[in-house]
């Protein structure tokens, strides 16, 4: 784990007045912590958005980043399986009115440019800072009904790998990860890789009291964390 | 980390001052001190108050400082300006202090400031204090009782190995009354209120290493420091069943939260988590509460999860496999040689199997012979009784053939008797046989549940004296 770097880029988002990191910046402090994302990049206009997705490949996801929004995809702040340049630009320009259309008073910094990220299994990982009981996480079923299903599964931290597993298996999404109907097991190991980093950010860095990431993509082999936020304070 | 032996004084005084002490039927000091004189406390009482000169009989002293013998415990209830005031007199007089008195942080701001200064004057002279805001102990060995509800509102249990915790005085007067009335039994009863001072850190740090605590059951609205709380917890657990309710879990989720995550984590999951880390054996609700109480006052904590039906009435069985199949505990059927076994010994007409239907044609000897026979061995971790009493052979005496097969089984056993008058006069022959019994399926299972929780929590922990 990159402790300093992670510190550094919470220290500047407090000292920029700002009560969340911007999704860019949330994605890098899960790099730094060894936890796979897909290959990304932020641009300001659409030109570099075509080259920059030209670079990292098609199909690419187009997200807003804006300090002030937290659930993008709410307000069409997020277009999946982009697959050329045409499609790019014109659900750049959807997305631009989309947003301004249902929430007006969004500051959009720029745009990421994200590597399309095969199909996985969606599973949410989190964790709060607890004022009495300090960092706790949390495994679930992941996707934006999150918080309506609420399958989902806290320990204190720090886990050990046991724990993680346990998590796991008292949820009832767990079937879906271990071949459920023929299909295929999911990689436990690097799940519990991912709650174990995340309860080891949580514990080592000051001022994160929230961190997600929903949803985290698990394959047969790796996950990928597409998605994420850190809530400061 | 907790003085102990302070603690120790708080439950097991030689001599305590009632401050506030009168003989005016309607104070609560009056109360306290008919608690006290009526509960077979074998203490020296020393009554406290500027305005008489004895209560009760007993010389009153006008402030504890007067009192020339060292006092071990100090009762205030007084109003809370004066209850400091008797608090700083207790300094150097006293190493411990029940403040009954309300009117402190409950109240707000003011009353906050009002704690606080029991608070540092509590630091200063040493003294270890339960409450503000409390109504503070009853021991069932030490017989100290300092409840201001006498007994014939509320009842105390009789003297036993279970602990119960308590921020809510009514709460904890309630299940003493519950338990009084089905004979479960008490080593100590604590009602800590504000929590100016001890704890619930403390109070289990205390209870860990008291030997005459077996298990003990938290009542809990909130913890301030969490972390301190999950130690305390963990050192207990490891050596004893720990159990807690935790209430208030409506409330707002973690203040300002925006993410899914901070979205879900309500208050309630947090201690969940704490729960599981710690060790603890979480219990739903009041009904739950008082289950658990009854499972962990008057048996073990079971080895296992699997469980054994036993009943006269195939109904009801067939209720308890499903409650237990929904508490996540195993009903496994009989195995062919202990079948065979059955068979051999009892009429052709029962049904031999799990659940174990006696039938209409039930006696008082086949229940006892059947619990015998099925949990010898280790087939199975629990037995679930469940006499229905209409079949007319069944006699008052089952009661007594149950009680002593239990003895010899050694494992968890637990009664099911559902039903009205006739059913319900029976039960307390039950309690005095010192068998928990519950009056509906779930109920029992649930109970049975908590039992073998603390199975896994106490094999992590390497087990303990009442493993």
């Amino acid at each position: 784990m990159d402790k300093k770097e992670t510190e550094r880029i919470v220290k500047e988002a407090l000292s920029l007045g700002r009560n969340a990191l911007v999704e860019p910046d949330a994605m890098e402090v899960l790099r730094l912590n060894s936890i796979p994302v897909p290959d990304f990049r932020v641009v300001k206009d659409v030109s570099a958005a075509i080259e920059t997705a030209g670079e990292i490949g098609f199909p690419v996801v187009l997200k807003l980043v804006s300090p002030n929004l937290l659930h993008k995809s709410d307000v069409g702040g997020v277009a999946v399986g982009l697959k050329d340049s045409k499609e790019l630009e014109s659900r750049w320009a959807q997305m631009i009115l989309d947003v301004a259309d249902r929430s007006p008073s969004v500051m959009i910094e720029g745009f990421i440019i994200e590597k399309m990220a095969p199909k996985g299994l969606e599973v949410i990982v989190g964790g709060i800072n607890d004022e009495q009981f300090g960092p706790v996480v949390m495994f679930g079923a992941g996707g934006v009904a999150a918080e309506l299903i609420r399958d989902v599964s806290f320990r204190l931290a720090p886990i050990d790998r046991d724990t993680a597993f346990e998590m796991m298996s008292e949820t009832k999404c767990f079937p879906l990860l271990t071949g459920y109907r023929g299909d295929t097991v999911k990689d436990l190991d690097a799940v519990s890789d991912v709650l174990m980093r995340l309860s080891a950010i949580l514990e080592e860095t000051d001022g994160l009291r929230e961190i997600e990431i929903n949803p985290l993509l698990v394959y047969d082999k790796g996950v990928l964390a597409v998605d994420a936020r850190a809530v400061l304070g | 980390m907790g003085n102990v032996k302070g603690l120790d004084l708080i439950f097991n005084p030689g001599s305590v001052a009632l401050v506030g002490a009168s003989e005016k039927p309607g104070k609560l000091s009056g109360k306290i001190l008919q608690s006290l004189r009526s509960s077979g406390f074998k203490g020296r009482i020393y009554p406290v108050n500027p305005a008489y000169g004895s209560v009760g009989g007993m010389e009153c002293y006008p402030t504890i400082s007067e009192i020339k013998e060292g006092v071990d415990l100090a009762i205030i209830a007084v109003p809370a300006p004066a209850a400091i005031e008797a608090l700083r007199q207790a300094g150097g007089k006293t190493p411990a202090a029940i403040v009954v008195s309300g009117g402190f942080s409950e109240i707000g701001e003011e009353g906050g400031r009002l704690e606080k200064e029991l608070k540092e004057i509590a630091r200063r002279e040493g003294i270890r204090v339960i409450g503000p805001n409390c109504m503070g102990v009853y021991d069932g060995f030490s017989r100290l009782d300092t409840f201001f509800i006498t007994e014939e509102r509320i009842k105390r249990p009789p003297q036993g190995k279970l602990a119960i915790m308590s921020q809510s005085g009514s709460f904890a007067l309630t299940v003493m009354d519950e338990l009084a009335a089905e004979g479960v039994g008490v080593a100590r009863v604590i009602s800590y209120g504000n929590k100016a001072d001890v704890d619930e850190a403390d109070c289990l740090d205390f209870l860990a290493d008291d030997d005459r605590t077996g298990a003990v059951a938290i009542y809990m609205e909130s913890v301030e420091d969490g972390r301190k709380f999950v130690e305390a917890a963990s050192r207990c657990s490891s050596k004893k069943p720990v159990m807690a309710v935790k209430v208030g879990k409506a409330g707002a989720g973690v203040s300002a939260a925006r993410s899914h995550t901070g979205a879900i984590a309500g208050r309630y999951e947090v201690y969940r988590a704490a729960f599981k880390k710690a060790g603890i054996i979480e219990l739903e609700g009041y009904e739950d509460f008082i289950g658990g109480c009854k499972a962990f006052g008057m048996q073990k904590r079971s080895s296992g999860r699997r469980v054994m039906i036993i009943t006269d009435g195939g109904g009801v069985g067939v209720g308890l496999a499903d409650a237990c199949a929904e508490m996540g505990l195993d009903v496994p059927p009989l195995n062919e040689y202990v079948k065979e076994d059955i068979r051999g010994v009892f009429p052709k007409y029962v049904v031999v199997g799990n659940p174990f239907d006696l039938t209409g044609s039930v006696t008082d000897g086949m229940f006892a012979e059947a619990l015998e026979k099925t949990m010898e061995g280790d087939a199975y971790d629990i037995a679930i009784l469940a006499p229905m009493w209409g079949p007319p052979f069944l006699t008052d005496e089952l009661v007594e053939f149950i009680a002593e097969k239990a003895g010899i089984v050694k494992k968890p056993v637990l009664i099911c008797t559902p039903g009205g008058e006739y059913t319900r006069k029976r039960m307390g022959l039950f309690h005095k046989a010192g068998l928990p019994v519950f009056s509906t399926p779930e109920s029992a299972v649930r109970a049975a549940a908590a039992l073998s929780k603390g199975a896994s929590a106490g094999a992590k922990a390497g087990g303990g004296i009442y493993g």
